[in-house]
């Protein structure tokens, strides 16, 4: 199958744009060295025209086709290229489209697999449908390179099926699975919620950026001291209001931008489900869908914070082995609920992993006084360096440098909530983490899904006899160093935590591979549907949200 | 529990040495070139020295490993202590590798990759050459006994 003719001169305009900008820039340069207008024109025509025929070239050659047992992609122009991607790897399949894209009724297709941090491939525009077959199909096929298995799931895909008919308000997507179900769709109030709980922390850092190059300019604005000792006033004081209405205005922008962003990204997010994966489609300006398999899921994560708790609502982010797409620009992982009803998000992820609820495992009370004496110490040090500034530094004399010491008053609280949120839980199948002390994160990791176990201790930590386990898994967001950890816990439960972890993905590896081979045995026998089989099927029903499917 | 080859902390000193080497270097380039006493950098390298030996020493006495039936576990650090249990069933590909100093002195690596994002690799210094490629071909054994399909 081929691309989308469209694709064609938009790409061919995505190309010669950039270099039409290049040959402008270089053209306005370049008129007082006698470079022409007509010459840069002639240019970006040439540009045009070259990235026309490059792309036209790239449309002949750009061949996908679904085989028996791989998704093969043939392109390339000067260097062909050919990539077979096994079904069974593929981890999710992505679609996205900008306010242009969709105008011309392009898509644009990620596939995802395991390893290696970009994407296996990455389907530059093909029509709106052809997107959607693209996605069926792999499922399908994916689904399909397991038929035995199908087969004795059939049973209970067919009780499904029946009961999903009779539930006509039960949404479903046209194109779609018809055993598709709706999980989950944000609705007008909780999209404002989210907005509103947004708050962007990257603002102030890109502001700081900005403002520390473009600071000669602001100076001026800012009051000179000697010039407000004439007025009366003292310069301490200014200096004071200055900074509050800066922080002010800091924490409004942010919150405006982030208000904005998360309304922008969940524009009509819903999640459905069908037999063997997720489904989520988001986004206002630029609409973002795909699917996520069941058996590839590697942890949830359920955030909350003190202002959305207190409002009764929460957060749940579903992670992938995959490369998390557009995570480099975009707001963590795609299949995240941005802010729904306490209640309904934890039936939700109850619903995706089967996770039972339970009590944590708290940190031993006396960590307290560690957490107290870092944010004292990070404290002095702050005040140590503004006094050092403010005397070294003849310009910030008047810099009010105790008033990082109003945190003493904060910190005993934060100490209290740090250890209050810390903990660990050993549920039936997952191992559970807590962590944070304004945003308090709750992991879920299957126990098949540990990678390695790692139990370490700081100086500091055995000092206070404590130490950290943590539970490695292939996710994407644990790129950034947010693995599930129990943290300074008492190192005798931590080590019977690391053993404990080690037997109980041994045992359940072992419970998943005995459930293949009695389900392979049963399937062989496919002309009656014994009890066995029966049985087979219904525990692979139970299990379903992480099962193995792809061999 | 192994310990490793006692030739590795030869190694690490090596290391230790010549980092210490480059940064009193530069030390003395800036004393040279600001007319300071020499004294200043030939006490840093010194304590560099002292610190990166000490740092080895320790090194070596705190670094265990065994293959244990279903997992490969390792103990290790200095400041922070880390143990670190690698079940072989997530066990990737293993390596066996020779740098420049491990051939110095007739050593070698054995490095465990898994799918983890943070304990993706492990590696196991300090084996000889023989060992190191033992070592490697027991664990790719191991693993593919313990059924390396449910790696990720």
């Amino acid at each position: 199958m081929k691309l989308a003719p469209l694709s064609v001169p938009y790409r061919a305009l995505q190309k010669a744009g950039r270099l039409a900008v290049t040959l402008v820039f270089l053209g306005s340069v370049g008129t007082g060295v006698g470079f022409g207008g007509a010459l840069v024109a002639a240019g970006v025509g040439g540009a045009i025209a070259v990235a026309l025929g490059y792309e036209f070239a790239y449309y002949r050659r750009y061949r996908y086709t679904f085989t028996d047992d791989t998704f093969d992609i043939e392109s390339g122009v000067l260097n062909r290229r050919e990539r077979e991607i096994p079904y069974g790897r593929i981890q999710n399949v992505d679609i996205s489209r900008n306010v242009v894209q969709r105008l011309l009724g392009l898509s644009a297709i990620d596939i995802e697999t395991a390893g290696g941090g970009s994407t296996e491939a990455a389907i530059r525009y093909v029509t709106a449908e052809a997107a959607t077959t693209i996605q069926d199909e792999i499922r399908r096929r994916k689904r399909g390179g397991d038929q035995q298995r199908a087969d004795t799931a059939a049973t209970a895909e067919t009780a499904n099926d029946t009961e999903q008919r009779e539930q006509p308000n039960s949404e479903r997507q046209a194109a779609g699975d018809p055993t598709e179900e709706l999980l989950f769709e944000i609705s007008p109030s909780e999209l404002a919620l989210a907005g509103v709980l947004s708050f962007d922390p990257r603002v102030p850092g890109l502001l700081f950026a900005v403002f520390t190059g473009s600071l000669p300019f602001v100076s001026p604005v800012v009051p000179e001291p000697e010039g407000i000792a004439t007025i009366g006033v003292d310069p301490t004081v200014v200096w004071f209001a200055v900074g509050v209405v800066l922080l002010a205005g800091l924490v409004v922008l942010s919150w405006v931008v982030g208000a904005i962003s998360a309304i922008v990204n969940y524009w009509g997010f819903r999640l459905t489900r069908s037999e063997t994966e997720l489904r989520y489609e988001r986004g206002l300006l630029q609409r973002y869908s795909g699917t996520i398999p069941f058996e590839k899921i590697q942890t949830l994560t359920i955030t909350d914070n003190p202002l959305k708790r207190q409002a009764g609502y929460a957060t749940l982010a579903v992670e992938t082995a995959g490369y998390a797409p557009g995570q480099a620009n975009d707001r963590g992982s795609e299949a995240a609920v941005p802010i729904a009803d306490r209640d309904r998000i934890d039936e939700l992820a109850a619903e995706i992993d089967g996770c039972e609820p339970g009590t944590f495992d708290q940190p031993p009370k006396r960590i307290r006084r560690r957490y107290l004496a870092r944010y004292l110490i990070a404290l002095v040090g702050v005040t140590g360096l503004l006094y050092a500034a403010s005397v070294s530094v003849t310009e910030l004399t008047a810099l009010p440098w105790s008033l990082p010491l109003v945190g003493v008053f904060l910190a005993p609280i934060a100490a209290h909530y740090k250890w209050l949120h810390r903990g660990y839980r050993l549920a039936a199948d997952h191992f559970v983490t807590r962590n944070g002390v304004w945003n308090r994160e709750t992991k879920r990791v299957a126990y098949h899904r540990l990678q390695t176990v790692i139990d370490s201790r700081t100086v500091f930590q055995r000092r206070w006899r404590v130490a950290t386990v943590v539970g490695d898994t292939a996710g994407s967001l644990s790129l950034l160093g947010n693995d599930a950890a129990a943290v300074d816990i008492e190192i005798d439960d931590a080590v019977s935590l690391r053993t404990t972890l080690r037997e109980r993905l041994q045992a359940s590896l072992a419970a998943r591979r005995r459930q293949r081979t009695t389900v392979s045995a049963a399937t062989s026998t496919t002309d009656e549907p014994t009890a066995a089989a029966d049985e087979s099927a219904e525990s692979d029903a139970d299990s379903r949200p992480d099962d193995d499917h792809h061999r | 529990m192994n310990a490793l080859h006692p030739r590795i902390r030869i190694v690490w000193i090596l290391r230790s040495v010549i980092g210490a080497l480059v940064l009193g270097g530069a030390a003395a380039g800036i004393a040279v070139f600001r007319s300071l006493s020499l004294l200043v950098p030939a006490g840093l390298t010194a304590l560099f020295v002292i610190l990166g030996v000490g740092h080895a020493i320790m090194r070596y006495r705190n670094w265990r490993y065994v293959v244990g039936d279903d997992a490969l576990y390792l103990e290790r650090g200095v400041l922070t202590q880390v143990r670190t249990e690698v079940p072989l069933v997530r066990v990737q590909h293993v390596d066996s590798r020779r740098s420049a100093f491990e051939r110095l002195v007739g050593l070698a690596s054995t490095v465990v990759y898994t799918a983890g994002s943070r304990g993706a690799d492990v590696t196991i210094p300090g084996l000889t050459p023989a060992a190191a490629s033992e070592l490697r071909q027991r664990l790719k054994g191991l693993a593919i006994e313990a059924d390396g399909e449910d790696a990720v």
